[in-house]
């Protein structure tokens, strides 16, 4: 989102402007969607961080620094509300590397290659990132999928920069191993 | 070594790339919506409420009575002093 847009919308959420509120709301909502559904690998829980974090936005809008930015903001409170839940439930990694079987639902307008072609690349990025480690696959969604830099990201997880960009670099040969690639070119898998 | 820095057309870029963004049941949408419209809403009916008896209506005359009043007791109470005083 271009920054003076962004600075504008902020304004107006402040004010309470509901048109405001609906740019954010389609602006960010599949986003942070998609984040929440691969860091929890669940719909039903991504659903509810998701609402979870736009109440409080809307409730938390009038203090908001003038000069918000928007994404860090959104990702950092969905984020500590899944870890939130994780703790309160006690999540065990092991239990939750499977994604949802309706993930990721097929994309009208493809054809039937590359349809396919699309889904077979997914599937193996959505496997890959689903065993990663939690704390490198946050850094490398954060980064790899959602476009934040390094030192946003490590706002939204509360690290310092320094570290963020080593979990990166990890995480990425982590992916690569995952993924069953060697030097950008991609490998078949055994089995 | 720049970690931040990501090789073009490599695989993991790739895959990364072809990642599409999803999005909660329309349901979901929709209420998330509607919850937090309501909420906007109920915040803006507040800020006026505040907003009221300044703005117009009788929010002026509590502030008046309670000046007059005070001016006529002042002005008793330097008339009675200075008949006190005349009377002397």
């Amino acid at each position: 989102m271009d920054r003076e847009i962004e600075l504008r919308l902020v304004a107006r959420l402040k004010a309470g402007d509901p048109a405001a509120l609906e740019a954010i709301y389609e602006a960010y909502r599949p986003r942070l969607f998609a984040f929440l559904v691969r860091l929890s690998r669940r719909r039903d829980v991504a659903e509810d961080l998701l609402e979870e974090t736009w109440l409080r936005l809307v409730t938390r809008a009038g203090t908001l620094i003038d000069d918000a930015r928007l994404a860090p903001w959104l990702f950092a409170v969905a984020r500590n509300l899944y870890f939130s839940w994780r703790r309160s439930r006690a999540v065990d990694d092991r239990r939750t590397s499977d994604l949802d079987p309706a993930w990721p639902a097929p994309e009208r307008g493809d054809s039937p290659f590359e349809a396919v072609a699309r889904a077979e690349l997914e599937r193996r990025v959505e496997a890959a990132l689903a065993r990663l480690p939690l704390r490198d696959r946050e850094v490398l969604l954060l980064v790899g999928v959602e476009g934040l830099t390094p030192s946003e990201a490590a706002g939204v997880c509360g690290l310092p920069p320094v570290t963020v960009r080593a979990r990166l670099h990890r995480a990425r040969e982590k992916l690569a191993v995952e993924m069953g690639v060697d030097r950008g070119v991609p490998r078949a898998r055994a089995g | 070594m720049d970690m931040t820095t990501w090789e073009p057309g490599d695989a993991v870029d790739e895959g990364l790339s072809a990642l599409r963004v999803h999005d909660a049941s329309a349901e979901r949408v929709e209420r998330i919506r509607a919850r937090c419209m309501g909420v906007l809403a109920q915040r803006h009916e507040k800020a006026e409420r505040r907003a009221r008896p300044l703005a117009g209506g009788t929010g002026w005359l509590e502030p008046a009575l309670a000046f007059s009043l005070g001016a006529l007791y002042l002005a008793e109470a330097v008339a009675r002093a200075l008949a006190v005083y005349a009377c002397r």
